[in-house]
């Protein structure tokens, strides 16, 4: 692949976008007990065979989670594998519940948002058809 | 061992409940610092009879559940905050996880009864501070302290044989459910005079404490933060008034 359609990622951009909500984010994180309760409140998790990887905590600890623990220095190829994460996993329809008060949502969309400061979200194929992602 | 014994049953108590009760101001204002007030033209949180279903598998798949349908009514006889808690429970974990709801429940109302209820603490407190709690027998509460374990010990089962719950175990997880149960566990060694009484009862101490002291700062704090994100925070499943927001 070449350098403009992978370029490496840019360290001041994606340290300010984890800057933005870094307490609130960390907070979540610290708080999440990995219980697993909010997998059921997850149709994404219901309908796929109820496939561990679609849990909320599942799709926030491997995403924001692996953002701060990895920090802007975090290679392309770890924000490529977040993308399907946060936007062909989980669809941001907000149901899901947490006992803990964990906004998951909240965290998917911050995630989003930091993939996209990289230039990383769902595009458009060589036909002009929006990436399928279901 | 001796002169770690001297501090932590001395000035070391002291210490550590300064500790955890300073960690839970902090955080507290921490929280505050970082939400604003909300905004005053938002929705307010819906009424109770109508708590927002988490999507429609929660319920269970149109299972009968005649036991959670009794509390649900229960719950809606009871006015605020009872209702919107209670029902939101009876809709959502109670009704997908009813075993893991009443181990939680039974461990949690455990954590907090046993050690404030325990004759010995009640007894070292009005030493100190010449006044005591209510105290249970000791024989009650020494069943609370196995019934206590035990729930630990399915938490524990759940992180290694259940494929969900191992997907998103780290070494973190484990450690805080060993700072938890660790005083129990050294409590009742002591009490029951098995292995060396003063290094056991030193451990219990120190292992205390050290809950005590790691309560505000780790993901333990979520017996603080717990009460500010569903009571204090804005969102449709907020159990107070969600005054708060990001
Ligand atoms: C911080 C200082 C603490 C001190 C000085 C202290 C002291 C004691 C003492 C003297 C006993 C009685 C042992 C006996 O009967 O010989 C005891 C038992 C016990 N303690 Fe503590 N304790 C502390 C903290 C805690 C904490 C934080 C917890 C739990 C959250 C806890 C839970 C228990 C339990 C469950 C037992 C009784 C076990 C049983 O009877 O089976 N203690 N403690
Ligand atoms: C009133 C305050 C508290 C509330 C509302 C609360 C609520 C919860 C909830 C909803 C969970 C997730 C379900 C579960 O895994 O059991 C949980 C887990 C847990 N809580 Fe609490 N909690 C409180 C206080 C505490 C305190 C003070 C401690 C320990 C010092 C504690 C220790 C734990 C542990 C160890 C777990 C994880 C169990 C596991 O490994 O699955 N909790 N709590
Ligand atoms: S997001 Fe909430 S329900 Fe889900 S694992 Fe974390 S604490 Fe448990
Ligand atoms: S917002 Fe995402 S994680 Fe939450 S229920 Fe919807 S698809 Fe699942």
């Amino acid at each position: 692949m070449s350098e403009i359609q992978n370029p490496p990622v840019d360290r001041g951009q994606i340290e300010r976008a984890l800057a933005r909500h870094k307490d609130r984010m960390k907070l979540y994180l610290s708080h999440c007990m990995h219980c697993t309760l909010c997998a059921e409140s997850c149709f994404m998790y219901m309908s796929r065979d109820k496939d561990p990887q679609y849990m909320p905590s599942y799709k926030v600890i491997n995403s924001v989670g692996v953002l701060y623990r990895k920090g802007p220095g975090i290679g392309r190829d770890d924000l490529q594998k977040m993308k399907g994460i946060v936007w062909r996993n989980c669809v941001l329809c907000t149901r899901c519940y947490c006992p803990v008060g964990v906004d998951v949502p909240a965290m998917i969309a911050f995630a989003r948002g930091v993939l996209r400061s990289q230039g990383i979200h769902p595009d458009f194929d060589e036909q002009g058809a929006m990436e399928s992602w279901l | 061992m001796g002169a770690l014994y001297a501090f932590a049953s001395g000035p070391g108590v002291y210490l550590a409940f300064a500790l955890f009760l300073a960690g839970l101001v902090v955080q507290g204002l921490r929280f505050y610092k970082l939400t604003r007030a909300k905004d005053p033209l938002a929705l307010p949180p819906p009424p109770a009879g109508v708590v927002p279903p988490a999507s429609p598998p929660a319920r269970g798949a149109g299972a009968k559940k005649p036991l959670l349908d009794r509390l649900l009514a229960a719950a809606e006889a009871m006015g605020r905050p009872f209702d919107r808690i209670l029902g939101t429970l009876c809709r959502t974990v109670a009704a997908t996880h009813p075993v893991m709801t009443m181990l939680t429940v039974t461990f949690h109302a455990l954590l907090f009864a046993t050690p404030i209820l325990l004759l010995a603490h009640n007894v070292l407190l009005a030493e100190s501070a010449g006044f005591h709690l209510p105290s249970l027998p000791d024989s009650v509460a020494d069943v609370m302290t196995v019934l206590f374990l035990l729930c630990g010990a399915a938490f524990l089962y759940r992180r290694v044989f259940l494929r969900r719950v191992r997907a998103i175990t780290t070494p973190y997880d484990h450690f805080v459910l060993v700072v938890t149960l660790l005083p129990f566990f050294t409590g009742f060694l002591a009490y029951h005079q098995i292995g060396e009484y003063r290094t056991m009862i030193a451990l219990h101490v120190v292992s205390g404490e050290a809950m005590l002291v790691l309560v505000p700062f780790t993901r333990l704090g979520h017996a603080l933060f717990f009460f500010l994100y569903r009571f204090l925070l804005d969102g449709e499943y907020s159990f107070g008034q969600g005054r708060r927001a990001f």
